[in-house]
C-alpha cells in the first residue's frame, strides 16, 4: 500500500509550461514541474490523470534588464486549463502528456486577448538508476525526452498576449533524486530544450539589431535547472523548489518595443509545492503549485498558482508483491 | 549494490540519448535566417543612355550640378588609378570579394533594402517619463534618448522619397556626363583589368556606384544620424568594390561622390525647409484641434495609450509634396466622415465590433501581414518591398531603378501628406474610441481615424506599381486591398475609412503616374 502511494503521484509537469510560455513566451519548459522533473515514478500500468487551472498574472516585467510597468497593458491575466495524463508502461518507464487551453487578457489598453488551445506535450520518463542508500532511502537517476507542438495554428505575433512561441520543441532531462523513508525529499535536475524555427505571417521582422527579410524566426534554444526540498511521504508533499531558464541567444526588447518571440527570456522562480491525498478517497490527490518570478530579462514579473486534482486508475489486475 | 548488467543496459541508455541530443543540436546550429536577399547579379536588359534627358524633379536640368571633363585615358595620373586597381585585384581578400557580390545586384537595390533596416531600428515611439509625458527625439542631440527619428509612417515615407528622388536626379545627372564625356570602364580601356562584375557598356565617368554612395551618405546621415559610422563604412565599401571589380577608377569615383553629394545637398536644403520641423506641432495645436471639432458638433479624437501621447505630427499634411501642390492636396482631400453622432457611424461602429470578435485565421493572418507598426519597414517600406523583386526580375539600369523607388516613394510620400491632411482636417475617432468594447488585434496607431493610411498609402502605390509593371497589375490589386481591409479586420478602421482612403491614394498616385508618362523615360 504504501508504495503504492509513495509512486502515484509522479505527474504534473506540464500544466507549467503552458503557463510558462503564455506570458513573453517564456519557459518552453516544464520548470521543476512534478513529473518530468521530480524523481518520482509512477507504477507499473497505473494510469494518473486530471485537470488543472493556472492562473498567471504580472504587471511590472522587465524591458530588456530594465523593470516597467505599462499603462497600455496594466496587468496580463493568463488563465490555463490543463488536462494531464500519466501512464506507467512499467516501473521505469513513464509516459506523460498534457493539452493545454489558454486566455489571455490584459487588464488596460485596447489590445484584444486571446484564447486557444495551446502546445500538446509529451514526455517518456525514465528511471535509469536507484541507489539504496543504507537504511535511510534511495537515489534515483532519472532521464526524461519530452516534446511539444502546436495543437492549433494560433499567431505567436501578438505578444506580449499571444498563447504562446508556436515552435514545437524537444528537450532532454536528466534529474538526481533522493527519497528519504522518513520524508526527506531532495531533488536537482537540468535540462536543454531545442526550439524549432517559428513561421511569422509576415515577411520581415527587426530584432537583435537587425532586420530580417523572411518570415522564419530562429528560435534561440534554452538551459535550466531546477532544485526542489522538503517533505513528501504517504502522497502528502510539501516542498519549496527553485528554477532557473536562460536562452542561449535572442535579442532584448527595446525601449518601449513589443516582446519578440525570439527575445532572450531569462528568469529565476521559486515557490512550493502541495500535495494531499484526500481523505477516503486516497486514490484522488489535490495538488497546489505556486511559483514567482522574482527576476527576470524580458519576461513578466510573474505569479502564478497552479491547482488541480489528480485520480490513479490502476490497471493491473493483480497487486504486484 | 548494481548488478554489471545493470550498468552495462543504463551506459547504453545513456550514450544513445547522449548521440540523440547531438544530433539535435547539430539541427539547432543550421537554423541561421538571412538578413539580405539573396539577390544574382544584375545586367540592365537596356544601358539607358538617353537618361540625362529625362525630365528632372527638383533639379533645374542634368547641369545645374557642373562635372569637370576627365582627362584622356592615356594621361599618366589615369594610368596610375589602373594600376591600382590592378594591385587590388591581384590580392582580393574574401571580404573584399562578399563585398564585389553583394554589390553586383545594383547599389539602388541594396541601398534601399538598407534603407527599410534603418527605418525599422528607428521606429519606435519614445517611452513616457514618469510624470507621465513623453520626451520628443532631437536632431541636435540625435544620440541622447530618445533617439532621434522616431521613423514612423509619415517620417519612413519621407526619407524613402528624399533618398529616392535624391538618388534618381544624381543618376539623371550621372547619365547626361557618361556619354557626354564617353570614358570607358577601366576594364575596357586595359584588357589586363578584370570585369568582376556584368559589363553593362555604360560609360564610367563619374561612378554611378559612387553617385549612389555620395547620396546615400549624405542623406541618410541626415535622416538617420544615429547610424553614422555605419552609413559612413557602407558608402566606402560601395566606392571599393566598384573599383576593384574594374568597374571605375578611382577619378571615377571622386567625381561621381562629389555629383552625388552636390545633389544630395541641394535635397538637404529643401528638406530643412519643407514643414517637417513644425509637423510635430505643440500643445495649443493639439488643444486647437480638439475644439474646433468640438465646435463643428464631433467627437473629436483622443489617445487611447496611457499615460496619454501627444497625436503623431499633427502638421505632417503641410509637408512639401513631390508631385502635388498645397493646393493640389486641398482639392483632393475627400468629403467627410460620417458624423459620430449618425446612425451610418453606430452601423459601422457595429461592423468593427462584429468583425474583430469573429476573425477567422485567414483575416488574423492578414492583419499580422499588415501590422507594419513598431520596429518595422512601416507600410510604405512594406511596398518597396513589394516592389523589389519586380525591379530585380526586370533587369534595369541603376538610373531605371532609381526612377522607378523614386516613382513609387514620391506617390507614398504625397499619399502620406494627403492622408495626414485629412486626419487632422477631420480629427475623427477610433472604433475603440467611440466603443470602448472593441479590442484590436494589432498596435492601435495614435492619430485620427480618417482616411485610413493603409488604404491611402497602398493604393498610391499600386496605382503607381501597376503602371511601371503591368503584369503585376492584378497581384498589385489585390495586395492593397488585403491591406487595406487589414485595418478592418484589427479592428482600428471603420469602413468608410478603408474605401474613402483608397479612393484618395489612386487620386493621389495618379499625380505620379501622369508624371511617369511624360518624364521622357516610357
Amino acid at each position: 500500500m504504501k508504495i503504492q502511494h509513495k509512486l502515484r503521484a509522479a505527474l504534473i509537469s506540464i500544466p507549467r509550461i503552458a503557463i510558462g510560455l503564455a506570458f513573453f513566451a517564456t519557459a518552453s519548459i516544464p520548470l521543476h514541474a512534478q513529473t518530468s522533473d521530480d524523481g518520482i515514478m509512477l507504477s507499473r500500468q497505473k494510469y494518473c490523470t486530471g485537470v488543472f487551472f493556472g492562473y498567471d498574472s504580472w504587471d511590472h516585467y522587465w524591458e530588456g534588464s530594465l523593470n516597467r510597468t505599462n499603462g497600455n497593458l496594466g496587468t496580463v491575466i493568463t488563465r490555463t486549463v490543463s488536462y494531464t495524463g500519466n501512464y506507467a508502461l512499467t516501473d521505469k518507464i513513464n509516459i506523460l502528456g498534457t493539452v493545454p487551453y489558454i486566455w489571455t487578457d490584459a487588464t488596460q489598453g485596447v489590445l484584444h486577448g486571446q484564447r486557444g488551445f495551446q502546445d500538446f506535450s509529451l514526455a517518456v520518463k525514465y528511471k535509469a538508476l536507484s541507489i539504496p542508500v543504507k537504511q535511510f532511502g534511495a537515489i534515483r537517476l532519472i532521464g526524461v525526452l519530452g516534446g511539444s507542438v502546436p495543437m492549433t495554428n494560433y499567431t505567436p505575433d501578438l505578444q506580449p498576449l499571444s498563447l504562446g512561441n508556436h515552435s514545437k520543441t524537444l528537450n532532454g532531462r536528466l534529474t538526481v533524486n533522493f527519497l528519504g523513508k522518513r520524508g526527506l525529499y531532495l531533488n536537482a535536475g537540468t535540462a536543454y530544450v531545442l526550439r524549432s524555427n517559428v513561421t511569422l505571417d509576415r515577411s520581415s521582422y527587426y530584432t537583435n539589431g537587425q532586420l530580417y527579410l523572411s518570415n522564419q524566426v530562429a528560435m534561440p534554444n534554452q538551459f535550466e535547472y531546477t532544485v526542489a526540498a522538503g517533505y513528501r511521504r504517504n502522497d502528502t508533499t510539501l516542498t519549496g523548489h527553485f528554477s532557473q531558464q536562460q536562452t542561449r541567444g535572442g535579442g532584448d526588447i527595446r525601449r518601449q518595443d513589443s516582446p519578440f518571440i525570439s527575445n532572450r527570456v531569462n528568469f529565476s522562480k521559486a515557490g512550493f509545492t502541495l500535495t494531499y491525498p484526500l481523505p477516503r478517497v486516497r486514490d484522488l490527490q489535490y495538488w497546489l503549485i505556486y511559483d514567482n518570478t522574482f527576476d527576470g530579462r524580458n519576461v513578466g514579473q510573474s505569479s502564478t498558482y497552479t491547482t488541480g486534482f489528480l485520480y490513479t486508475f490502476n490497471f493491473e489486475k493483480k497487486a504486484r508483491p | 549494490m548494481i548488478k554489471n548488467t545493470h550498468l552495462h543496459k543504463t551506459s547504453r541508455i545513456i550514450v544513445s540519448t547522449l548521440s540523440l541530443g547531438i544530433t539535435l543540436l547539430g539541427a539547432g546550429c543550421g537554423k541561421s535566417i538571412p538578413s539580405s536577399e539573396q539577390l544574382s547579379p544584375i545586367t540592365p536588359s537596356a544601358p539607358d543612355s538617353n537618361a540625362g534627358s529625362w525630365k528632372m524633379i527638383v533639379l533645374s536640368g542634368p547641369t545645374q550640378v557642373p562635372v569637370a571633363a576627365p582627362v584622356a585615358v592615356t594621361d599618366a595620373g589615369y594610368l596610375s588609378e589602373l594600376a591600382a586597381i590592378k594591385t587590388g585585384q591581384a590580392s582580393l581578400t574574401d571580404a573584399q570579394k562578399t563585398s564585389i557580390t553583394y554589390w553586383s545586384a545594383g547599389g539602388v537595390l541594396r541601398w534601399n533594402e538598407y534603407l527599410r533596416e534603418l527605418v525599422a531600428r528607428a521606429d519606435l515611439p519614445p517611452a513616457p517619463t514618469d510624470g507621465g509625458t513623453y520626451p520628443s527625439p532631437s536632431p541636435t542631440n540625435p544620440f541622447a534618448y530618445p533617439t532621434y527619428p522616431f521613423s514612423n509612417p509619415p517620417y519612413a515615407a519621407r526619407a524613402y522619397s528624399y533618398v529616392s528622388v535624391a538618388q534618381f536626379e544624381a543618376l539623371k545627372a550621372a547619365w547626361y556626363y557618361k556619354y557626354l564625356y564617353n570614358r570607358p570602364s577601366p576594364s575596357k580601356v586595359d584588357s589586363s583589368i578584370q570585369s568582376l562584375l556584368p559589363a553593362t557598356g555604360i560609360p564610367s565617368y563619374p561612378s554611378e556606384d559612387a553617385v549612389e554612395a555620395g547620396v546615400n551618405l549624405a542623406l541618410l546621415k541626415l535622416l538617420f544620424p544615429t547610424n553614422v559610422d555605419e552609413i559612413t563604412a557602407k558608402a566606402a565599401d560601395q566606392q571599393q568594390a566598384a573599383m576593384l571589380a574594374g568597374r571605375a577608377s578611382s577619378s571615377d569615383i571622386a567625381a561621381g561622390v562629389a555629383l552625388g553629394q552636390a545633389v544630395a545637398a541641394i535635397f538637404t536644403t529643401r528638406a530643412g525647409s519643407d514643414g517637417m520641423k513644425a509637423a510635430a506641432g505643440n500643445a495649443a495645436e493639439w488643444q486647437g484641434l480638439i475644439d474646433s471639432t468640438t465646435a463643428r458638433g464631433e467627437i473629436p479624437w483622443l489617445s487611447q495609450e496611457t499615460p496619454a501621447r501627444p497625436p503623431m505630427l499633427p502638421l505632417f499634411g503641410q509637408v512639401k509634396g513631390w508631385m502635388m501642390s498645397p493646393s493640389d492636396f486641398v482639392t483632393a482631400r475627400p468629403g467627410p466622415p460620417p458624423s459620430t453622432s449618425s446612425s451610418q457611424m453606430g452601423t459601422e461602429t457595429t461592423e468593427v465590433r462584429n468583425t474583430v470578435n469573429n476573425l477567422t485565421r485567414d483575416q488574423l493572418a492578414t492583419v499580422y501581414k499588415w501590422a507594419d507598426g513598431v520596429s518595422t519597414v512601416t507600410p510604405p517600406g512594406h511596398w518597396n518591398a513589394i516592389a523589389f523583386p519586380y525591379i530585380e526580375k526586370a533587369q534595369m539600369s541603376e538610373v531605371r531603378t532609381a526612377r522607378t523607388f523614386a516613382l513609387l516613394n514620391m506617390a507614398l510620400h504625397d499619399a502620406a501628406v494627403g492622408c495626414w491632411e485629412a486626419k487632422y482636417h477631420y480629427f475623427n475617432p477610433r472604433p475603440s474610441q467611440l466603443s470602448p468594447d472593441i479590442k484590436v488585434q494589432t498596435g492601435l496607431p495614435n492619430f485620427p481615424s480618417y482616411v485610413s493610411g493603409h488604404s491611402d498609402f497602398s493604393a498610391a502605390a499600386a496605382d503607381v506599381l501597376e503602371y511601371l509593371f503591368p503584369d503585376g497589375a492584378s497581384y498589385f490589386d489585390s495586395q492593397q486591398q488585403e491591406a487595406a481591409m487589414s485595418r478592418l479586420y484589427a479592428g482600428i478602421h471603420y469602413r468608410s475609412d478603408i474605401e474613402v482612403g483608397m479612393q484618395h491614394g489612386k487620386k493621389i498616385g495618379d499625380f505620379t503616374v501622369n508624371f511617369a508618362k511624360t518624364d521622357g523615360a516610357q
